[in-house]
């Protein structure tokens, strides 16, 4: 009952952000937007919350679907739920409460408001679309909503390395698409549908599958910046205004990656190959380590936290060879999967943070140069704490959300036996504690430099940082209840995660 | 937005890839474009397409027209999305409210001074009002026979180019009356969808006999926003060409 009953809300997971978009596009008095943006942010949110039981409440191993326009795959376009997108569906509509809050206060500038909330909505549709999409052509065009939605919102600071940075993203992420679009061409060519669920049932190893996987892949990977794709991630990430930046950081690479895993865990699975498996999880390796020296290496508070992303992004992608290497039991795959989702969740929260707190850094000193930061600490206590929070979430200490993921992560590998991966993602932890420890380094030590006279952010926005920073730490604290929601009740260890394996 | 950015070429910043790294690259180009070619050629023949299944299903769609079945109806979930892309890109770009202007302003105005060369104005007095003409009809016949939304709202953005260009009529996009514009095919397509589910029970599922109606309804709505778009890019775009020059001093 309760499940049908949340099915026929599924449509609105995109629907309410539209209306929302088109709401605030039509009126141009930022008071209307921001009315609207808050009465749809909590629609958004119970919709999720309802989802989330209903998923619960059903097998788990049958993902439910809906089929738009009532006439059902191939000819239509089905909309499909599990648990994974359930979860992705959450966390979007937790951090859109939050980060609209935030922008409520950030975006005081009619001209800038007037720009942001319609763009704002019509990424987080575009990001919906993704987590719920059912078709392979469907999701071009919600990447294609993601892509440049992302782009005009950087385009929003105005800044000219702002601009720079987001047409070279937007050319990366136009580029990203073509090659996602020429394998899907290749797919229907060879098997006649766009549906997921029908390819993934119809999917062979060949020439031409691997083909359209490679080509979906690279798509794909260049969106989510694995390296040595992710050369345009930094500047854009970074120059952005900070509600944009944390969920550039916090969603938006997470959906491609999130489509990844069902390219090659599900739809393509049969096309993929261990070795491809650990090249990817290779790549990944060499991300958390790279990320986490360029993090160390930079000048710039807010690139550091974007290189801080690109090291993150590489944990996700050891999900691969870990998959690769459990063949034999979906134990361990699913284990893998898990503590994929959680990291997901943990580094979305404390992205966001670090990303809010970088930005009334920068905000209060007029620049984010770290090593000008001399005794912020004791101007900005809120935000240093906010950053240290967040920190120890990212290096994955003890107790935070950061922390169970990295453990979670640790155990798949240890008991697949892959001792190279552990030993990657201890020196990523350490690694990232040093880049984080120099910031708070400077930020702690005495000043001789007179306080600056800018503007002072509000100590309510620089409290709404430190609330995310301090949910990526009950996180930590809850793992039970999370882990219960990712595992699902059934058999099946991962939610809906049946139809993957 | 990008009106900021000014595109020079600086000698100094110039770099070219030395002759080895470009051989190198046409050599990477070549042999995976023989590794593409070679996995469409093995893989024999194309699976049947659902064109058939759309041929069949054409008479419960409300249209005769199997492309615009599958736009506006089979597939119009993507179509829907695709008119929100439109409107990303309409809204980076539409230029930024000025403060100066009056409260109330018409979208198309023609308070410029400048005197039409009469010629001119003979012709776009017959030229505006048939390429609506034009615009209206591609969208009617986009029921049965190849045309709709896109077409007619390209061929009515021409109208507003050709007014553009002579000189003498003025676009505001900050007035309400534009911003209504730009936003009607998304949020009509969006009303009828989710009308649709209070009628059907699915949304974005017509009821039958009155597809065809509210199809026309979407189509409408969409041509005018597309339209809208079109026109803002191409004033925006020769703003942006325009600017520099003065902005310079």
């Amino acid at each position: 009952m309760i499940s049908s009953l949340a099915l026929s809300l599924l449509p609105l997971t995109v629907g309410l952000p539209l209306l929302a978009a088109t709401v605030c596009a039509m009126t141009s008095a930022r008071r209307w937007c921001v009315g609207t943006s808050v009465v749809f942010s909590l629609l958004q949110l119970i919709t999720a919350i309802m989802l989330l039981l209903a998923i619960q409440d059903i097998d788990a191993d049958e993902p439910l679907r809906y089929s738009l326009g009532g006439w059902g795959a191939p000819l239509g376009i089905d909309l499909v739920l599990n648990g994974l997108s359930t979860i992705m569906l959450l966390i979007t509509a937790v951090l859109v409460v939050i980060l609209s809050i935030y922008s409520i206060g950030y975006f005081a500038d009619n001209a800038k408001a007037a720009r942001f909330w319609p763009l704002w909505w019509l990424l987080v549709a575009g990001l919906n679309a993704a987590f719920v999409a059912g078709d392979a052509f469907n999701i071009y065009v919600a990447l294609e909503m993601i892509g440049l939605g992302a782009v005009a919102l950087i385009a929003i600071a105005g800044t000219r390395t702002a601009l720079m940075s987001a047409l070279r993203y937007a050319l990366v992420g136009l580029l990203g698409s073509l090659c996602y679009l020429f394998g899907v061409a290749l797919l229907y060519r060879v098997y006649g549908t766009l549906d997921l669920v029908q390819l993934a049932a119809a999917t062979q190893a060949g020439p031409i599958t691997w083909a359209s996987l490679a080509l979906v892949s690279v798509g794909l990977l260049l969106k989510t910046a694995l390296l040595p794709l992710h050369f345009w991630l930094p500047p854009a990430h970074a120059s952005a205004p900070p509600p944009v930046s944390a969920v550039l950081s916090a969603l938006v690479v997470k959906a491609s990656f999130y489509l990844l895993i069902r390219f090659w865990l599900e739809v393509l699975a049969p096309a993929t190959t261990d070795f491809a498996m650990n090249l990817l999880g290779l790549l990944g390796a060499v991300a958390i380590l790279w990320g986490c020296i360029a993090a160390f290496r930079t000048q710039r508070l807010k690139l550091l936290v974007a290189y801080s992303t690109v090291a993150q992004l590489g944990y996700l992608f050891l999900l691969f060879p870990l998959v690769a290497a459990s063949d034999s039991s979906p134990n361990l795959s699913n284990m893998a999967v898990t503590a994929v989702v959680y990291f997901i969740i943990a580094h979305a929260l404390a992205k966001a943070a670090m990303f809010l707190s970088a930005g009334d850094i920068q905000l209060f000193n007029g620049h984010d140069t770290i090593d000008k930061l001399q005794g912020v600490a004791r101007a900005q206590p809120i935000a240093v704490l906010t950053f240290a929070i967040a920190g120890v979430s990212l290096i994955g200490l003890p107790p935070s959300g950061g922390f169970i993921a990295k453990w979670l992560l640790l155990n798949a590998a240890i008991d697949s036996g892959h001792w190279v991966w552990v030993i990657v993602m201890l020196a990523g932890g350490l690694l990232a504690a040093v880049y984080i420890g120099r910031v708070l380094n400077v930020a702690f030590s005495q000043t001789t430099a007179p306080t600056p006279t800018t503007t002072r952010p509000r100590t309510s926005m620089s409290c709404i940082g430190l609330s995310l920073a301090l949910m990526a730490v009950l996180l930590g604290f809850n793992a039970e209840w999370i882990l219960q929601l990712a595992n699902g009740t059934g058999e099946s260890s991962v939610p809906g995660m049946g139809a993957l394996k | 937005m990008f009106t900021k950015l000014e595109f020079r070429k600086r000698e100094a910043n110039r770099r070219e890839l030395p002759p080895f790294a470009v051989y190198a690259l046409g050599f990477v180009v070549i042999v995976l474009s023989v590794a593409l070619m070679f996995s469409v050629v093995v893989s024999g023949k194309a699976a049947p397409k659902l064109a058939g299944l759309a041929a069949e299903k054409l008479e419960a769609s409300g249209v005769e027209n199997p492309v615009t079945a599958v736009l506006l109806n089979f597939r119009s979930y993507d179509t829907l999305l695709e008119i929100a892309v439109l409107l990303i890109v309409a809204i980076a770009v539409l230029p930024a409210r000025s403060s100066n202007a009056a409260g109330v302003a018409h979208f198309c105005s023609a308070d410029k001074q400048d005197v039409l060369n009469p010629v001119l104005a003979a012709l776009l007095r017959w030229l505006v009002p048939l390429a609506i003409l034009v615009g209206g009809y591609l969208l009617w016949t986009g029921a049965y026979s190849p045309g709709g939304a896109f077409q007619a709202g390209a061929v009515i953005a021409g109208a507003g180019v050709a007014l553009s260009l002579a000189g003498r009529h003025e676009f505001l996009w900050h007035t309400t009356a534009a911003r209504i514009v730009i936003n009607l095919g998304l949020f009509v397509f969006i009303a009828v969808a989710l009308s649709n589910a209070l009628l059907t029970g699915t949304t974005l599922q017509y009821p039958v006999d009155y597809a065809g109606m509210l199809i026309l309804v979407v189509e409408i709505a969409a041509t005018v926003s597309i339209a809208a778009i079109l026109l803002l890019l191409f004033t925006e775009l020769k703003a942006m060409v325009d600017a520099p020059r003065e902005g310079r001093q």
